[in-house]
């Protein structure tokens, strides 16, 4: 080893001619770097389109085997009284039945398939006015062989238990308090009485996060944040905080022969690049994505995973207004920034060309495809001249001042609230002073509906029924009415559609409520692209359907599916 | 000595309770509250109903309250329960996992750090220097959560292998567990090396200078003789110094670099109770990290002493 030669510790200047040496060389570098990202993205923009539907597999189904998934979700409390959180009902719909369920993918014609089945239910009628429901329970349902339940079989009076817990508080209340009240004829019927009619009242008990707990452990415990016990086709096997969630197969599962995987796992992996590598490399069977170019990126590596396009039936997000008070109780205003706003450039450039330009109710309950641009109306449409001219008609010819908050719920959403503060400053010299909050502020601030000027809306992820998409959400009367619409049309169209039970008819009164959202400008909706689905090649019958993902509030589905290995 | 030690232990006390208020009227002041994060989306809740949960979970009661009640319950190692899981509030199972992590982290950094940093100043401006100047500087360039990353996808790219996903004890499974910290402790330990280099290198190389070195060169002993038992020693105080002070950041890494790789350690546990208002929580690992650094800087005042007998602590 040599000594160090003082001479040579003294520092060495940096000349000009090598730093614009050095610099040169980085420039150089940077900008190859650059040219080679924007030459992969322009190449994942013409990426061949993915199919939205993958149809049930015609081979017989094996049994065994496990299924494993990285989540990014953590259920905040296992009790489901007291959350609607994914991270719950990623694998409470799993451990859980409902009374009545949608199709499952083996079962479904098509990804927008909302047929209604029994779960625990095996049939269900109302009487003439629509506010009795009578159900039938299957016969022989065991709860899980756990204690304290220890397989005994489930009865109406369990439903009726349960459903009273809702009814009583929790986040379940508003829907069970449309439950005047219950009676069980016999063990196995459950008549249902409702304070006003709702022929759209099964699909409220088909909703994912209306699962039926046991009666022994809120009794014992005092809440459900310990246990979790159904009779569904899983069984909690473990349940370790930020860590892991173990499902085994319970073998005394109503539906024989059924689930057919042995166990699943869920795996807590809050980062997304470690969900990516784990299905790289084969620790993960199923993969979320939410770009075309990031499913590129996958199949690199994995060409052989089978890619699922799902289905935008429905924007979540949307622009908020304090539409309750000036400048936004202005109809004029609402179109003037509506027509503002370029929805395909957000389509185009945030969600490379793949998402929907937005809308709140899901189509497929008024109309066979998906809405064009143009269906949307003409205050949908980018006519930023019209747009102005009318502001200024509305008295604010020279923009004015507002405030906007949002959370951001994945990362393009940032981008999307930027280009719409772009748009309207350009457009309409609207100034939007935008507040990025976390996720606990921004939901305490946004549902306490005192809020000023704008908000990035949103409406629940979990909701399947017509009836959560238009009454619940819309009536002024609602609490869930977040966009704070008050308008008397959608009120009784709303109640209306509660109380017409002709399929037809329906679909032609949610078409009117939905034409008067538009006109009316009532809820902004915002371009949305729910992604792309990737699973392992050995994964059969596992297709996401329309508003049931697999991997979220569709994890009934999983029972279905089956392992071809 | 022991009237230095005590003293600073008492000093300790205001800063715990600085420490302490400040993290308690922290995440009071932040709008919303764990009922709010707990209702996520539902929309269903209505003000009465909200109210009396916040009664029943005390969090009703005026702010003084609510802190005097905490400290009793911090003094009396009873920290209170989680808003969430109704449990108490328990660090026992993270704790090991920021603990391995740190430590493991810890053993990389200095492995990598004092070895590269003598030869670093020993080979001043040669290739070898320059390398070692390179892994230093981008180290401390590179954020953990970018390396994290980089690390994570690259390793499932080339050698289609990353860390088992789904926390195992080391006593559970000690070869599954090492699998799994071994890329997270050397994200961590690249960052806690680059400083500990840079700091090595420049005291090597300054006290390479020093007369008594240059005495022991004339006296014709041999060079690993020369830097590792004359100048090294002496060297190392400044970067014990600068280890202590590495510490804090190496604490910070680890909320980082748990959530890349998923480990269900302190810095998990702390961000999401952050995110859900869960007070009693934050404000337990809170103060238990403070603690930690405090103790740890105590350690490290105390370490002078051993490596330089003519530190004298009045």
């Amino acid at each position: 080893m040599s000594a160090t030669n003082p001479r040579r510790t003294a520092r060495r200047n940096v000349t000009r001619r090598d730093f614009l040496k050095r610099a040169g060389w980085t420039g150089a570098g940077m900008t190859a770097l650059l040219v080679g990202a924007d030459r992969g993205r322009a190449s994942a923009q013409t990426a061949a389109a993915y199919p939205d539907w993958i149809p049930a597999s015609p081979k017989p189904p094996k049994r065994g085997g496990v299924l494993t998934r990285a989540s990014a979700w953590d259920p905040p409390v296992i009790d489901p009284r007291l959350t609607q959180s994914i991270g719950l009902f990623q694998f409470a719909g799993l451990t859980s039945s409902r009374l009545v369920r949608y199709a499952f993918p083996d079962e479904a014609s098509a990804t927008n398939d909302l047929t209604l089945k029994g779960d625990l239910a095996e049939s269900w009628q109302s009487s003439p006015d629509y506010r009795t429901w009578t159900f039938k329970l299957r016969q022989g349902v065991k709860w899980h062989n756990v204690a304290p339940l220890n397989g005994r079989e489930l009865t109406a009076a369990d439903v009726k238990y349960c459903f009273e817990a809702y009814g009583k508080e929790g986040v379940q209340s508003f829907t069970f308090r449309e439950i005047e009240g219950m009676e069980t004829p016999d063990k196995h019927t459950l008549r249902v009485h409702l304070h006003t009619p709702n022929v759209l009242f099964p699909q409220n008990v088909a909703e994912s996060v209306t699962v039926i707990f046991s009666r022994e452990v809120l009794e014992e415990d005092g809440d459900l944040k310990k246990r979790m016990i159904g009779t569904g086709p899983y069984v909690l096997k473990e349940h370790t905080r930020k860590v892991r969630v173990v499902l085994q197969r319970n073998p005394d599962y109503y539906d024989k022969g059924r689930p057919y995987v042995d166990e699943c796992v869920i795996l807590s992996t809050p980062d997304a690049a470690t969900r990516l590598a784990a299905f790289r490399t084969g620790q993960s069977d199923i993969l979320q994505v939410s770009s075309l170019s990031e499913v590129e990126v996958a199949r690199k590596t994995n060409p052989a995973a089978i890619v699922q396009e799902y289905k935008n039936v429905l924007a979540p997000f949307g622009l908020a207004l304090a539409q309750d008070k000036p400048p936004f109780n202005d109809l004029r205003v609402r179109r003037a920034i509506s027509m503002a706003i370029d929805r395909q450039k957000q389509v185009e450039t945030v969600f490379e060309g793949h998402g929907i330009p937005g809308w709140g109710v899901p189509y497929v309950y008024y109309q066979e495809k998906m809405p064009t641009m143009a269906q949307l109306g003409p205050w949908w449409q980018y006519r930023p001249a019209d747009a102005k001219k009318l502001l200024a008609e509305a008295g604010h010819g020279n923009g004015f001042e507002t405030t906007l908050f949002y959370y951001e719920y994945f990362p393009q959403m940032t981008s999307q609230v930027q280009l719409v503060q772009q748009d309207l400053k350009k457009n309409l010299n609207i100034n939007i002073k935008i507040t990025k909050l976390d996720y606990t502020t921004y939901y305490g601030r946004y549902v306490d509906s005192k809020w000023d000027g704008m908000s990035w809306g949103f409406q629940s992820g979990h909701a399947v029924g017509l009836d959560e998409r238009t009454y619940q959400y819309m009536h002024s009367k609602s609490t869930k009415n977040f966009f704070r619409v008050n308008d008397p049309v959608i009120d009784d169209l709303t109640t209306k559609l509660r109380q017409t039970p002709d399929r037809a008819d329906q679909r032609a009164i949610t078409k009117k409520i939905v034409d008067r959202e538009f006109d009316q400008v009532l809820r902004m909706w915002m371009p949305y692209d729910a992604g792309f689905f990737l699973y392992q090649p050995h994964l059969r019958n596992m297709a996401a359907l329309a508003l049931r993902r697999t991997d979220g509030y569709g994890s009934p589905t999983t029972a279905r599916l089956w392992l071809d290995k | 000595m022991h009237k230095y030690v005590i003293r600073r232990l008492l000093l300790a006390i205001p800063v715990l309770l600085l420490s302490s208020l400040i993290v308690f009227g922290l995440m009071r002041v932040m709008p919303g509250d764990a009922l709010i994060a707990l209702m996520g989306e539902s929309g269903n809740v209505g003000q009465k109903e909200l109210a009396k949960l916040r009664k029943d979970l005390g969090l009703d009661r005026p702010y003084h309250e609510q802190y005097l009640l905490w400290l009793w319950q911090m003094v009396s190692f009873n920290p209170g329960d989680s808003i969430f899981t109704n449990e108490p509030v328990s660090l026992r199972k993270a704790i090991p996992v920021t603990l391995e992590l740190a430590t493991l982290a810890m053993v990389i950094g200095l492995v990598i750090a004092v070895p590269v940093g003598v030869l670093s100043a020993t080979r001043q401006d040669k290739p070898s220097d320059y390398v070692g100047r390179i892994v230093a500087v981008s180290g401390l360039s590179i954020p953990d959560f970018w390396l994290g990353t980089l690390v994570i996808t690259f390793s499932a790219i080339w050698v289609h292998w990353i860390p088992p996903i789904g926390y195992v004890s080391f006593w559970d499974s000690p070869w599954r567990n090492l699998q799994q910290f071994l890329l997270p402790a050397a994200v961590l330990g690249y960052r806690l090396a680059a400083a500990t280099m840079r700091m090595t290198r420049s005291t090597v190389l300054e006290t390479l200078r020093e007369d008594y070195v240059r005495t022991a060169w004339a006296k014709g002993l041999a060079g690993r003789i020369v830097v590792y038992k004359h100048a090294l020693k002496n060297a190392l105080i400044p970067v014990v110094t600068i280890i202590g002070g590495q510490l804090g950041t190496l604490l910070a890494g680890t909320f980082v670099v748990e959530q890349i790789f998923a480990l269900p350690g302190m810095g998990r546990l702390t961000v999401e109770a952050i995110l859900y208002r869960d007070y009693p929580v934050v404000q337990t690992n809170v103060m238990l990290v403070a603690a930690t650094l405090v103790t740890l800087n105590l350690i490290v005042d105390l370490t002078y002493a051993w490596l330089d007998p003519r530190i004298r602590y009045q």
